[in-house]
């Protein structure tokens, strides 16, 4: 009789719990994102990051997980005495890739063409450079939205959306770590909820001294540094991009070969802090060739020709931007 | 009879009571003993015992056995080699350009990965689609031509391989372009300094 009494009111117990259970859950889910981060805005966290990514000394790794495959990096980052950004990115699987960085020289180590270094304060790879730099220029073309909190690489974290104010854009997600402010992974994502490609750190230190690695770095003979042309604004073509999504400005503007097919092109980039765009074209021997395109991760490579002109855009943007930005050039004398 | 002699050895191994004399006749008939010992070795591999039940010379008796097996010659594979060579040069520039076909499956379950840490509300509004991969393609036609009109495979296939190049291009020329940029903020001017004075 006890036992069954007992039983009995376990089982009410439980009940209860079933019934409470559910609606707090539905209420986790439904209302604190906004409510429980109103008092820190998205932004600071994305300046938060900026911060973080060009002071601390960290040790990370990294997986670029897109197309089925899996790219494991190793990321080095910190600030020798003398105030000097150090910063090395690997990537560990096939081929040798290496990025090394001291200070405002960037050195790209890669296994198809020789080394070389560029002038620039932002290694790019696979984490955009925005986020090391001023998160401030995408202002005119995203809204920032913080969206939650959740749990990533053993660290509670702050969710941050990077919303594109038009429909011609992806949106990012950031998973910063609350306490650091740094990143703990990245997701891009379709406006219509599917994931394109993510990055997901696995291990991360901040430790209060250089990494050994770095230290050498330091003391590292670099690769001849490339002279960029700084004629991007005086170069002129015979046609132009007449339509780009809000935001995005013209970065570069050349002529060069193709490495792989030795074609030579005319080139632009364009850029809206986030993503770039860059629109090739060139003389072909086809007169007219129907649009193609393949996608690799978010990246979109296009291709069609019209009036013997063959215009190429590729960049990390839907196939239906690229396709409208491809159709929007025009050629002088001929329209 | 052999039949119904299996049927005593089953029935012992449940622990179904016996006379003794079945019992003997089990252990003096070597057949039966070793049934005996199968049937055990069965149950345990059944009940997940089976390393403490493989005998310690497993591998050696397995590699004697492979040791008397008689030669059996390799048939020569060369005769397969064109038509297996022509697909690995698709393969080869297919895997740069990213396994694009499999992605779609793949991104179905990482979508599934996010919606977990993220409000609900904001992606049940939007279920995933389909990722659209290889778009039409005007070089390549559907698969049944290509089994019927040898010719026009070869220049389909060369077709297909040509774009295939030319996307692959593309794509390693505009990541070169995004490296080949000078990105500088203002706050690293005194870096530049330090760095032109060595």
């Amino acid at each position: 009789m006890k036992i069954s009494m007992i039983r009995v009111y376990y089982g009410l117990l439980l009940t209860l719990g079933v019934l409470i259970m559910p609606s707090s859950l539905a209420n986790d889910i439904n209302n604190p994102p906004v409510k429980t981060t109103e008092s820190i805005p998205a932004k600071n966290w994305l300046e938060h990051l900026t911060t973080s990514l060009k002071t601390l000394n960290f040790s990370t790794s990294f997986v670029v997980v897109k197309n089925n495959q899996a790219e494991p990096y190793r990321w080095y980052h910190g600030v020798n005495s003398k105030g000097i950004e150090l910063e090395i990115l690997a990537l560990l699987n096939g081929p040798r890739r290496d990025t090394l960085r001291r200070g405002n020289i960037v050195s790209y180590f890669e296994s198809n063409s020789q080394p070389y270094s560029v002038n620039s304060s932002q290694i790019s790879g696979p984490i955009p450079s925005v986020f090391s730099f001023d998160i401030g220029i995408l202002e005119n073309s995203y809204d920032f939205v913080s969206v939650g909190k959740s749990r990533i690489l053993g660290r509670p974290a702050q969710i941050i959306r990077i919303v594109s104010k038009d429909a011609n854009r992806y949106g990012y997600w950031l998973w910063l770590d609350q306490e650091s402010g740094l990143l703990l992974k990245t997701a891009l994502i379709t406006r219509e909820g599917n994931l394109l490609e993510q990055i997901q750190f696995t291990y991360l230190d901040i430790a209060p001294t250089l990494a050994t690695s770095l230290k050498h770095l330091a003391e590292a003979e670099l690769p001849k540094v490339v002279n960029l042309s700084t004629q991007t604004e005086k170069t002129q073509f015979s046609w132009q991009v007449n339509w780009l999504p809000l935001g995005f400005e013209r970065v570069k503007a050349d002529r060069h070969r193709i490495n792989l097919t030795q074609q030579s092109v005319e080139f632009m980039q364009f850029s809206d802090g986030l993503v770039d765009v860059s629109v090739y074209v060139s003389p072909s021997k086809s007169s007219k060739r129907g649009v193609e395109f393949v996608k690799d991760g978010a990246t979109v490579v296009l291709n069609q020709v019209v009036n013997s002109k063959e215009i190429s855009v590729v960049g990390k943007i839907p196939a239906n931007t690229a396709k409208a930005i491809a159709d929007s050039v025009s050629f002088r004398g001929i329209r | 009879m052999s039949e119904s002699k299996f049927e005593t050895v089953s029935l012992l191994v449940d622990n179904y009571q016996q006379s003794d004399e079945k019992f003997d006749a089990i252990i003096d008939d070597e057949q039966l003993s070793d049934t005996w010992d199968r049937y055990h070795l069965i149950g345990d591999v059944i009940r997940g015992d089976v390393s403490s039940s493989l005998p310690v010379d497993f591998a050696e008796s397995i590699s004697q056995a492979i040791a008397t097996e008689p030669t059996i010659l390799a048939p020569a594979t060369k005769e397969i080699s064109p038509k297996q060579s022509i697909k690995g040069k698709i393969v080869q520039l297919f895997k740069p350009v990213g396994q694009l076909a499999i992605a779609a499956s793949v991104t179905g379950v990482l979508i599934l990965g996010v919606q977990q840490n993220v409000a609900q509300n904001e992606i049940n509004s939007v279920m995933p689609n389909q990722v659209i991969q290889t778009i039409p393609f005007a070089g390549v036609a559907d698969p049944v031509s290509l089994n019927f009109q040898q010719p026009d495979r070869k220049t389909q296939k060369s077709i297909y391989i040509e774009q295939q190049r030319r996307f692959q291009a593309l794509l390693s020329d505009h990541q070169r372009q995004i490296k080949l940029k000078s990105i500088n903020d203002k706050t690293s001017v005194k870096d530049k300094v330090e760095d032109s004075s060595k």
